[in-house]
């Protein structure tokens, strides 16, 4: 029995998080550049709540393990766990990722997908093409676990 | 970058052109039990279509500034069309008339629980196994040779499992951590001493509680599958991976770090305690008597290097009985007694997979006669 559930419901949330942020980054950087976009307007407002939530839930795991190496993460899936290694592992790489999400924490995101200030979405847009990053390689891994590799 | 991005796009839409002809004319179109299914692929296609219209039209905005974001989703469009080409078209695109056996019993399956009502159901050639997310139709992997008989059926119900617990993600996970919690404390010893041994014990106390998590979904899917198919489920799974080799019956401690199943013996001394508590002694029985003549014959002694100890057994019993609990699997007796007016439009399979194995096991010459008589029958009512 094969455990490609595992692979498929990560594949699944992965796919959902990057349409998420996507719709709201082309929405938001057109915004910035002055184009009114309001075709893409409630679908916008909703990859906010979306990514609000998942940002809330990766919070509080990303906490968890930053108690310490050694501190089981419990109730939390194999590749949602992965994720956040991924994720704390590229906080340490200054080299890479220079946003505010990587030199805070994935709760202190939840202010700046409330607010409109101008500077806070360009923060906003910056931690959001850095965190799919991370994304594009964690769904890239699910891919070949369930389609293969060439 | 711009025209790389148009040309992908447009590719897309020309292979989702070929796809959506090829699945037109598939088999799968003309049968009643794959309607659902059919409709789900056909708007998936659809939605596709209209994501990559959008990158287009988005291409045509002229604006660089949003060119990353936009091969950010013609490479999610891409990859969710290659999965909707090389998994979720397969069971329409290679569908025959013999997977009416097994549509009907997962027609069923869902149809009879509140949570799966609405989630179409579809079958697959491939290894046993499933795509359970509440999101997608869920398709149940079957060898074809399986498919076509009443023995493995029972497996599904295993695969169900998981397809019940994502439909009560938040508060199985909040009981598999209940039982992680308490697993650590019996694996954490009453003095510590902070030096190079005990941080690679601290270590791997942090693995084998990390590993439990898919472990305990792995049980919790066992007994659902004995919980809904009784016996015959039990027979199924252990016929299917008892000569398979050793390493289903015992596995070196590395390997079982990075195993998402628990060693197969111990689900099934698992499967045969919960199969003895349910008054299925006689069964629990002939399971427990052929995987140990099995392990005698084979040198093997039960070893599962820390990753399960007997003192586990109550929290891990308990945690799966909970579980049971907030998922609410239909159960084989009520299935054998016809006590309960079902909301499916398609008979309850239990009975007849239940006579099935009691003859495959009293009467294996004539089995398969037999087997072939009943299916028709089934398939008629």
């Amino acid at each position: 029995m094969s455990t490609q559930w595992l692979a498929v419901q990560s594949f699944e949330r992965s796919q959902d998080m990057l349409g998420a942020m996507n719709t709201l980054s082309i929405h938001l950087k057109l915004r910035l550049a002055g184009v009114p976009d309001e075709e893409r307007r409630q679908a916008a407002a909703r990859a906010r709540e979306t990514l609000t939530t998942f940002f809330k839930k990766l919070d509080a795991t990303v906490q968890e393990t930053q108690r310490g190496e050694a501190t089981p993460l419990l109730g939390v899936d194999p590749r949602l766990r992965q994720l956040v290694k991924s994720f704390v592992s590229a906080k340490r790489d200054r080299r890479r990722f220079h946003s505010v999400l990587f030199q805070r924490m994935p709760g202190d995101m939840v202010s700046l997908f409330a607010s409109e200030k101008e500077e806070d979405l360009e923060a906003l847009v910056q931690c959001l093409a850095e965190f799919r990053v991370i994304l594009e390689e964690h769904v890239y891994e699910d891919t070949a676990r369930i389609l293969g590799e060439i | 970058m711009q025209e790389i991005l148009r040309h992908s796009n447009v590719h897309v839409l020309h292979e989702l052109d070929r796809l959506t002809t090829l699945l037109r004319d598939a088999p799968g179109v003309q049968m009643t039990e794959l309607e659902p299914y059919y409709t789900w692929v056909k708007n998936a296609g659809e939605g596709l279509r209209q994501s990559v219209e959008q990158n287009l039209r988005d291409l045509n905005l002229g604006q660089r500034d949003i060119l990353a974001s936009i091969a950010s989703e013609t490479q999610k469009v891409t990859r969710f069309f290659h999965m909707l080409d090389q998994r979720l078209a397969g069971p329409v695109l290679r569908a025959r008339p013999s997977d009416r056996l097994c549509l009907r019993v997962l027609r069923w399956l869902h149809e009879v629980h509140p949570q799966t009502l609405h989630i179409p159901a579809a079958v697959s050639d491939g290894q046993f196994a499933s795509y359970p997310d509440p999101h997608w139709p869920t398709i149940y992997f079957m060898p074809p040779s399986a498919q076509t008989g009443l023995l493995y059926l029972p497996l599904f119900f295993h695969e169900f499992g998981h397809l019940l617990y994502a439909c009560h993600e938040a508060e199985m996970d909040a009981l598999v951590e209940q039982l992680q919690e308490t697993l650590a404390e019996l694996l954490t010893p009453g003095i510590q001493r902070e030096d190079l041994h005990d941080r690679i014990e601290v270590e791997k106390r942090r693995t084998i509680v990390e590993t439990w998590y898919a472990w305990a979904q792995e049980l919790f899917c066992d007994a659902v599958g004995l919980t809904i198919g009784g016996p015959a489920f039990a027979h199924a799974f252990s016929l299917h991976l008892q000569m398979l080799g050793r390493g289903h019956f015992s596995l070196p401690a590395d390997e079982l770090a990075r195993r998402d199943h628990p060693v197969t013996w111990l689900r099934i001394q698992l499967l045969v305690h919960r199969a003895r508590e349910m008054g299925h002694q006689e069964d629990a029985e002939i399971l427990d008597t052929r995987w140990k003549t099995l392990a005698t014959a084979l040198g093997i002694v039960a070893d599962y290097h820390g990753f399960y100890e007997e003192e586990f057994l109550p929290a891990i019993q308990e945690t799966i009985d909970d579980m049971l609990t907030e998922a609410e699997p239909v159960t084989y007796s009520d299935e054998l007694t016809e006590s309960t007016a079902r909301a499916s439009l398609f008979s309850s399979p239990i009975r007849l997979l239940h006579r099935a194995w009691k003859q495959f096991m009293e009467n294996h010459d004539e089995f398969r006669q037999w087997e072939e008589r009943e299916i028709v029958t089934f398939l008629q009512s």
